[in-house]
């Protein structure tokens, strides 16, 4: 143990070394550590600033502090008991990390989701997805002073989480999406409750404008603050929201039409310059609202167009696809996640592999951080919107 | 920041007034919120009904087991991916009876996913809505629903249905037990 954690010194130190060579740093430039506790970091981060006291020259950001091994686990236990670590992918949209996985073994084992199951998804994914943006756009204006609005955002999260409670009995890992349908079914008093929110919520989004996303200073903190241009957003990957705001119109419930979301009329908002650069932190942060006003369309929408019928595809209790490969993509949140799912015959997976879009969020960072201000980078740590369990996993 | 070059005097005063006048609606927003009910509770202390009776019908805390329905078929023990329950089936060496000496659950290991209450034939394990079981001892959170010495005979799924006893009261004891003994 104590020479595991010497090593690790070591390897610190050596990239530390290797980064203070690469750069020979010049008068006045030194290195400082951002994280991983860090209020801003949003879990444990770590970046090595290359800085001159005030402008960077370079952030490296350091990732695997909240690794888990999750895609290993995946080969150890059974396809529906991965269900749950699934959840833990994304705490903060555990719906969509739960229906990438679902939809990956349904195509192996080729199960048919009853149709009330899949609008059931829908909702559930809508409402998650909801509750994921506004911890992202409320902890972003925190981040930079802002505080009220986060309470307020937080506030409204706390009802998503009450119907959340209600649906399917947790707060944050739901295990809700189930392979073959989904765990519970959605009553009509809790139709009712969900519509009931919806009508409350959405006179709550002009409120929050008016609040913080029209304000003149909040404005001219992240207008023209490191734009990424569209290019540059799609040679580093970039995906869901992020890449939208740089103006790329890509939405995977739109070009590639999962579950039941080709029936709904929804637009997908794209990143124009709303008060500055295309692409830059304050489209980022106006897309996620719009995004929400769009979800709230959509569930709307399921909710009135909802079937009657099974919620659950009659499903073996141990799930033994056959021999094969599948591949599933789902719009989550924080953009475009992939699963791919490899079956050797038996009970357990031969390999899952997660693909997230906060990890190319993190990779953009170090571009990103050229000639910024120190205090920038929170900002644009915030409007990429990186949870720390999605880049590690 | 590349706005505050090349400004008029006239752009100039234009965006401190702008600056003011959002803030001011902002601060109305506010402002506003001090004649809305508001929508925070004083848990434990000031609320009507303890919150365990509040909570939904699904919510998912701590399990428990009604031994009285359990048919110890270890469906629970094999759905759960974390070994979280350990059951121990045992026979009498005289009479053939399959009986139950041992069933734990670990409080502190649960992820409370819920496939085990999938897997129960009987619902036999079921969710709580106990929630609230902060310990300064982890041992205290592992929950035997039978006792030491304890021979528990298997339901039958054709005997006639024993009585059963109230969602939350038998882990409830378990815990409460716990906290007595060993804190």
């Amino acid at each position: 143990m104590q020479q595991r954690k010497i090593a690790m010194v070591k390897q610190e130190l050596k990239d530390l070394h290797e980064l203070k060579q690469l750069y020979q740093p010049v008068a006045d430039e030194m290195l400082v550590n951002m994280g991983p506790q860090h209020p801003s970091t949003h879990g444990v981060l770590n970046f090595l600033l290359v800085t001159d006291g005030e402008v960077m020259h370079k952030a490296v950001a350091h990732v695997g502090y909240l690794h888990r091994g999750i895609e290993k686990i995946g080969e150890a236990v059974e396809y529906n008991g991965f269900v749950p670590f699934t959840d833990r992918v994304d705490y903060l949209a555990a719906m969509s990390a739960n229906q990438g996985f679902a939809m990956a073994v349904e195509k192996l084992a080729s199960i048919q989701v009853p149709e009330r199951a899949e609008y059931l998804r829908v909702i559930a994914t809508e409402l998650n997805r909801i509750a994921s943006h506004l911890v992202a756009n409320g902890a972003m204006a925190m981040d930079i002073g802002a505080f009220t609005p986060f309470v307020h955002w937080l506030k409204e999260r706390e009802f998503v989480n009450d119907l959340m409670e209600e649906l399917c009995g947790a707060r944050l890992t739901y295990n809700y999406i189930r392979i073959g349908g989904v765990a519970f079914d959605c009553g009509k008093e809790l139709a009712e409750k969900i519509v009931k929110w919806i009508d409350h919520f959405e006179p709550m989004v002009d409120e929050f404008d008016r609040l913080i996303t029209n304000n003149e200073i909040f404005v001219q903190r992240l207008a023209n603050v490191s734009p990424i241009s569209a290019e540059e957003a799609m040679s580093y990957n970039l995906v869901g929201p992020n890449l939208r705001a740089s103006g790329v119109d890509w939405d995977i419930r739109r070009d590639v039409p999962y579950s039941v979301y080709s029936k709904f009329d929804f637009k997908i908002p794209v990143g124009k310059g709303f008060r500055g650069t295309v692409g830059d932190c304050y489209d980022r942060f106006v897309l996620r609202i719009l995004e929400i006003r769009e979800s709230c369309k959509i569930l709307r929408q399921a909710l009135a167009t909802m079937p009657e019928g099974e919620i659950m595809a009659k499903v073996p209790k141990t799930i033994k696809p056959p021999k094969g490969e599948a591949i599933a993509r789902v719009e989550s949140a924080r953009g475009e996640l992939f699963y791919y799912v490899v079956s050797d015959g038996s009970s357990k997976p031969l390999r899952v592999k997660i693909r997230a879009g906060s990890f190319t969020a993190m990779s953009i960072i170090e571009h990103l951080s050229k000639g910024v201000m120190i205090a920038d980078l929170v900002a644009i740590i915030g409007s990429l919107d990186v949870v720390a369990p999605e880049v590690d996993r | 920041m590349s706005s505050s070059t090349n400004l008029t005097l006239g752009q100039y005063f234009k965006n401190i007034q702008n600056a003011a006048l959002s803030t001011l609606e902002g601060m109305a927003v506010t402002f506003s919120w001090l004649f809305r009910r508001p929508i925070t509770i004083q848990w434990p202390d000031k609320i009507e009904k303890p919150l365990e009776e509040t909570l939904p019908e699904r919510t998912r805390g701590i399990l428990e087991v009604e031994t009285r329905i359990c048919t110890g078929c270890l469906a629970c023990q094999k759905a759960c991916p974390i070994d979280t329950i350990s059951i121990d089936m045992e026979r009498n060496a005289e009479t053939k009876e399959r009986f139950i000496a041992r069933f734990d659950i670990d409080a502190a290991k649960c992820m409370y996913c819920g496939l085990c209450v999938d897997a129960c034939p009987t619902g036999a394990i079921r969710h709580t809505t106990l929630f609230a079981y902060a310990t300064d001892n982890i041992d205290n959170l592992l929950l035997s629903y039978v006792d030491k010495g304890e021979k528990v005979t298997p339901f039958r799924p054709k005997d006639p249905q024993p009585e059963l006893r109230a969602r939350g009261s038998i882990g409830k004891n378990v815990l409460e037990r716990n906290l007595k003994s060993k804190n």
